[in-house]
């Protein structure tokens, strides 16, 4: 049995009133005193109590009958509506609570929720008298911001007096939990090509147009067509204008590499490099995988996660897992991870680094590793300055200084032959690919 | 980061470099950027730290809840506790006389003795206006000076037996029913205007749809019950403790009449500490009680008792 603000706030008036009352030889004060220690007494006896304190065990050791008669015969079922979501999606919750008890209860139930999560209909908070034996049913729908892996529970239970001087309180340990994924931007075009066909050929069938070296079909001419592409012998038979189709050639392997260190996550929490990281390489796996190419992730923060190379949607799914999850620490340099991933990648093939470029001495180093192995390489850098000054901060001074020695990495790392784009935080991902590669 | 003092003018930071590359917008922004460097005002959250007294109370005093406005069941305490807080005013007048008090010690002393009924009166009447204005505006600020006005008016040094300078009782049970009946109104009159922020809380949270409440009218009859059953019950125990020697010499006088008279005209079981005496024994069979944990016991032979 717990005491409240308001309890404590009369039981320690009543004893001043007492004490002061014998002082001063005053009934008045006396008998206020004695009527405040009935009331608390009474609402006491009521709240019936059985508690922890008076047990002399530890919390650990309390069982259910210890937390209460009145608490013990209470029981609570969830059920989500889907255990994975993008961000900005939203969850259907239906918490079931029963009373196995005879006796009627006063509950307050509140279902515990983590703090990003924003309620969107219903209350996660019940105040209500649930009959002998009966069960209710609440809903509510969460909207999920921000991606992670989420835990939905436990369910706290309070039974108090009326007057809310005391109350007791249980956790029914019922938990669910659901995964949150990075939202993805529909690209039209990622800019990025392979400089060589793909190795393993066979197994992944194409079968889509798009630049490449077979032949793939004919079709009409379109305004924009290039001239060489027209197939000259088919005009003479057909009169129209036509051209060759060629069937895509698969990209090598892309590589995306995502910066998750400590310093990836400066600014406020909806709006850091490490979000724009995790949902440009999201927004990027999907739309290289729905292109059939295979797609490897390396995530660096404290220590370094690589998804190994694959296609197909499951490969998808692998990625965004890991993306969700991606937590900011550590400081693991760049070159770390070059030097340990390059044997392991076929040459030619694109790499993807999405990074603040902010704490680490060894980022020229490692792009000038890839561009002398000709890797294709694309830096998309979200500025941690720009979320700072936008969240005002930065002072101004600060943000200049710090804008300049930026602006020049960023043209040491072009001048090594790295497509660099600083990323603003309202562009466009598409936007943000299309500069970086120059279009 | 700012400086005071220092120019503003950032342009000599650029001078002999050449940017080749990087978003042109936002360069050349940053080199054209000639305002002030100082930190902008609202970059710097507003921190309330709260006063000693405030700290004293728990919180910042001043209420942050906007209350939407009151629904049937706040209405109904406001009226409530409006009817209490005048009865409540008036048997404070009637119990609490003006002689023993500072005031009155203070208006003799300078040889004004109307300025200390004065002061009492003023203390009650400012007991009630603000009580009215807390209730009304339901400001617990108000109601929490008014609780302290109606306690700060019994302040007084008196003779040990109970005395009405504006009513007389002859009959002594009829004095401490007075007495018993002031004590309850102030705690009730206390607990309603609670009640009258808390369900003012309740019912905003309830329509802005951060609680759900589900079978209102049965939460509310609870309470309803619990408002009329708690202080009937403190009543009585006051009331036995108060009449402790009348109890005490009676039991005394199924053994020996003799000491039961004494104890009956005893002047330290009528004066309050003999109402000490009383609180004590009635709150050691309390304490007794809750050391057997029978009212856990009674609670599980109800949770337990139904199942089979």
């Amino acid at each position: 049995m717990a005491w409240s603000r308001k309890s404590a706030m009369f039981g320690s008036l009543a004893i001043a009133l007492y004490l002061l009352g014998l002082t001063l030889r005053n009934h008045q004060l006396v008998t206020v005193a004695v009527v405040l220690l009935s009331f608390l007494t009474w609402a006491a006896l009521r709240a019936a109590h059985a508690d922890v304190s008076a047990s002399g065990r530890r919390m650990e050791e309390r069982s259910d009958e210890e937390a209460g008669a009145s608490l013990s015969r209470l029981e609570a079922m969830r059920k989500l509506s889907a255990a994975r979501v993008f961000e900005d999606g939203t969850v259907d919750v239906t918490l079931k609570v029963q009373n196995m008890s005879p006796l009627s209860k006063v509950l307050e139930v509140r279902d515990s929720l983590p703090e990003v999560m924003r309620i969107k209909e219903g209350a996660n908070y019940i105040l209500m008298e649930l009959g002998p034996r009966r069960e209710t049913v609440i809903e509510y729908t969460v909207e999920c911001p921000l991606r992670g892996f989420y835990t939905v529970g436990p369910v706290c239970i309070r039974i108090q007096d009326s007057f809310g001087l005391f109350h007791k309180e249980k956790e029914l340990h019922v938990y669910d939990d659901f995964l949150v994924f990075p939202k993805t931007e529909d690209l039209k075009d990622a800019f990025v090509k392979s400089k060589v066909p793909k190795i393993f050929t066979g197994a992944v069938n194409i079968r889509q147009p798009g630049p490449g070296s077979e032949f793939y079909n004919l079709r009409e001419y379109i305004a924009g067509d290039p001239m060489k592409s027209i197939n000259w012998p088919a005009y003479g038979r057909t009169g129209k204008l036509m051209v060759n189709e060629r069937e895509r050639d698969a990209v090598s392997d892309i590589i995306l590499i995502l910066d998750s260190r400590a310093v990836a996550e400066t600014g406020p929490v909806s709006r850091n490099s490490l979000v724009y990281g995790t949902r440009a390489a999201a927004s990027l796996a999907s739309f290289f995988l729905s292109r059939r190419d295979s797609v490897g992730l390396v995530s660096y923060a404290d220590e370094i996660v690589s998804v190994d190379r694959d296609t197909g949607k499951k490969q998808l799914y692998v990625i965004l897992t890991k993306l969700a999850g991606a937590m900011a620490r550590g400081s693991t340099p760049l070159q770390v991870v070059t030097n340990r991933i390059l044997p392991h990648i076929n040459k030619g093939s694109p790499i993807i680094i999405l990074s603040c470029l902010e704490d680490d001495s060894t980022i020229v180093n490692a792009v000038r590793d890839l561009r002398a192995r000709d890797f294709d390489t694309t830096i998309l850098t979200p500025s941690s300055l720009e979320f700072e000054f936008d969240a005002r901060r930065l002072d101004r001074t600060g943000y200049e200084v710090l804008k300049t020695e930026r602006d020049i990495l960023i043209s040491e790392l072009r001048g090594l032959g790295a497509f660099v784009m600083d990323w603003e935080p309202d562009m466009l991902l598409s936007t943000a690919l299309a500069g970086a590669r120059g279009f | 980061m700012a400086q005071k003092g220092v120019s503003s003018d950032t342009s000599h930071l650029y001078d002999g470099k050449v940017v080749r590359s990087s978003a042109p917008s936002r360069k050349a922004l940053a080199a054209k950027m000639t305002g002030s460097s100082d930190i902008p005002k609202d970059a710097i959250p507003e921190v309330h730290i709260p006063s000693f007294v405030e700290s004293l109370f728990g919180g910042p005093l001043v209420p942050k809840m906007k209350f939407l406005p009151a629904d049937k069941m706040v209405q109904t305490l406001q009226m409530a506790s409006g009817a209490v807080m005048i009865m409540l005013g008036v048997l404070t007048y009637i119990v609490t006389p003006v002689s023993g008090t500072a005031w009155f010690w203070f208006g003799e002393t300078i040889g004004v003795e109307v300025l200390g009924l004065a002061i009492h009166l003023l203390l009650v009447l400012g007991a009630i206006g603000c009580g009215f204005w807390g209730i009304i505006s339901r400001d617990s600020r108000f109601l929490l000076i008014s609780y302290v006005l109606f306690i700060i008016v019994s302040f007084r040094f008196a003779a040990s037996k109970v005395s009405f300078e504006w009513l007389s009782f002859d009959d002594e049970l009829l004095q401490k029913i007075a007495l018993v009946a002031y004590a309850v109104l102030l705690v009730m009159y206390i607990e309603l205007t609670n009640g009258v922020i808390r369900f003012s809380m309740l019912d905003t949270s309830i329509r802005t749809g951060e609680v759900y409440v589900m079978n209102v009218k049965k939460v509310l009859t609870k309470y309803h019950i619990s408002l009329v059953i708690t202080p009937i019950i403190a009543a009585v125990v006051a009331i036995t403790t108060l009449l402790f020697k009348d109890v005490i010499s009676g039991f005394v006088g199924l053994f020996s009449e003799i000491s039961a008279l004494r104890l009956e005209e005893s002047v330290e079981l009528e004066s309050v500490y003999g109402v000490a005496l009383g609180t004590m024994i009635v709150f050691m069979l309390v304490a007794i009680v809750f050391v057997a944990d029978i009212p856990g016991r009674y609670q599980k032979m109800r949770e337990g008792g139904a199942e089979e």
